[in-house]
């Protein structure tokens, strides 16, 4: 059983003209995990974000990271952001300098490494998120998926242990979106547990060991994305719709072109090879 | 202003530390300023332009049209210290005498309008040097070396940086105006740009709680500290900025005699 690293306990928040923007939030972030938030916008996944790294205080409950209440003492606080990082959904507003080096370089100076340490962690993001060719260029001749590639850099070069990442795909174009997943492979390779938020149901039911889906501030269900995503009702009330893999497979066993016994696949690899496999008068009686 | 921001950045010269750049443009410009007679800024100009044209690789017409900018603002005030009104028609070198009032130039007169024109000309040019070949974060990181305080040069960065966030933001409003005929008479022209202005207001308040969280998130503690990338130094360049400057500062102080 894998430690829990990050916690919500019984979260409730409200914003200052007294929307209830959290409701009730009990979640157990697990170390090493690949956890995904789904919900329609305005469901309250940045909000909860912003409590993982005591960005906004809860109105009650709290959060926790490590099976301990984090502090709001700056001291605390800046413990905190070192091992929680955020990718914030818009580049334009993580960018504060027009440098791409010196944003970059930003986060890794604020933790009191040595220049040289710095330097170092800056290439290597930089190599990570392919910007190196962006080095010398203003952060305002960027495009908006350069920008994103180079917010992501800024948060990289700190080596948190928990990396969210808001919305991290939107806005970039399909060959980028899926360099950013072999990124994402890589990090959890390396045993950071990342948390990601997205829209796209393909890529949270591939992707994801774990789904939590929130709507209207709160979480409306939470497990493996296979058990998920097949209980209609929940998809339904997110406003989310099946991943094209899972509507595929639904649609096949319906028409009976599959055994019912079927298990569910996680990847095209495997219903390539569950087709290929399916007994041939099965497909010749339908 | 864009063009010569971009020009910043993808120059010939973009490459070579922005120190010396500052040291040559500012030196060059005091000597500018300070000569006594015509030759300098003459000198200084063409000096300048040299670099900026084939040194820094910025196409002259760019250049030429820069340097336009200035000229209506100094040949208004070079005319007004050139022409003199006066009863008497007396000291004048050239002028014309209508009922009793004479308009002309003194040739003293003629002589310091020539001056401070092409001294503010060949000043203008000078930064235009370093505006043209030196990235505005390089500079800015160059004042921070000079003990410029943290709060001027902190806000030069976001100011900076945010002059172009908020200009995109401006432009996408002003097509979204547009594009629905919002400029299309004069009446809608003046409503369209004051709801253009008060929505770029909100957003800069937005823009700033934005900025401050994700800031915070990445461990901001009061203080904007960054790595800037290292450029080498280059005794050549110093020995090449001297040997511009010594003949110029010579030339002006026997120009003083």
């Amino acid at each position: 059983m894998p430690e829990v690293i990050l916690e919500a306990v019984d979260l409730d928040y409200f914003y200052p003209d007294n929307t209830n923007a959290l409701r009730n939030i009990n979640l157990q972030v697990k170390q090493g995990e690949k956890l995904t938030i789904l919900g329609s916008n305005g469901a309250g996944k940045s909000t909860l974000f912003m409590q993982f790294n005591g960005l906004y205080h809860p109105t009650s409950g709290c959060i926790k990271y490590q099976g301990q209440a984090i502090s709001y003492k700056n001291k605390a606080l800046i413990e905190l952001r070192k091992k929680v990082g955020i990718v914030f959904q818009d580049p334009d507003s993580q960018l504060f300098s027009s440098s791409v080096y010196q944003d970059i370089s930003f986060g890794p100076l604020n933790l009191g490494l040595s220049e040289q340490e710095v330097e170092a962690r800056v290439k290597q993001a930089l190599i990570d998120t392919e910007t190196t060719d962006l080095e010398y260029k203003p952060t305002h001749l960027l495009s908006y998926g350069q920008k994103k590639r180079v917010s992501i850099a800024g948060v990289l070069a700190m080596e948190p242990e928990v990396i969210i990442f808001d919305e991290p795909t939107a806005g970039l174009d399909p060959r980028h979106a899926r360099e950013f997943m072999q990124l994402l492979k890589k990090l959890s390779d390396e045993g950071k547990t990342i948390i990601i938020s997205t829209h796209d149901v393909d890529l949270a039911y591939s992707w994801s060991d774990r789904l939590v889906i929130m709507s209207r501030g709160e979480i409306i269900a939470h497990g493996e994305p296979s058990g998920l995503f097949l209980r209609p009702e929940v998809i339904e009330r997110a406003d989310l719709t099946l991943p094209w893999l899972l509507d595929m497979y639904c649609g096949l066993l319906e028409k009976g072109w599959l055994p019912p016994s079927t298990p569910v696949p996680k990847t095209k690899a495997d219903l390539l090879l569950i087709i290929a496999r399916v007994p041939k008068n099965i497909a010749k009686d339908s | 202003m864009i063009d010569i921001d971009s020009y910043a950045y993808s120059n010939h010269l973009k490459k070579i530390h922005p120190g010396e750049k500052l040291l040559f443009a500012m030196l060059t410009m005091a000597v500018c300023l300070t000569a006594p007679t015509v030759i300098t800024p003459l000198i200084v100009l063409a000096l300048m332009a040299g670099g900026i044209i084939f040194k820094a690789g910025i196409p002259a017409r760019i250049f030429l049209k820069l340097m336009l900018v200035p000229l209506s603002f100094l040949l208004i005030s070079v005319f007004t210290i050139a022409f003199s009104i006066s009863t008497s028609p007396l000291g004048f070198w050239m002028a014309q005498t209508m009922n009793g009032l004479t308009v002309g130039i003194r040739y003293p007169d003629l002589i310091t309008a020539v001056q401070l024109f092409l001294r503010s000309l060949g000043a203008v040019s000078c930064l235009y040097f370093l505006a043209l070949t030196t990235p505005m974060t390089e500079i800015i990181t160059v004042l921070h070396k000079l003990k410029v305080p943290v709060i001027i040069t902190e806000l030069m960065v976001l100011v900076y940086r945010f002059i172009f966030v908020f200009m995109e933001t401006a432009i996408t409003i002003n097509n979204a105006q547009s594009s629905r005929l919002g400029y299309v008479s004069l009446k809608t022209s003046y409503r369209s740009l004051s709801r253009l202005f008060s929505a770029l207001l909100g957003k800069v308040f937005v823009k700033s709680q934005e900025l401050y969280n994700a800031m915070a998130a990445r461990c901001y503690m009061g203080e904007i500290r960054v790595l800037s990338k290292k450029h080498p130094v280059s005794l050549r360049n110093y020995l090449l900025i001297a040997g511009l400057e010594l003949p110029l500062i010579l030339l002006n102080l026997l120009g003083r005699r």
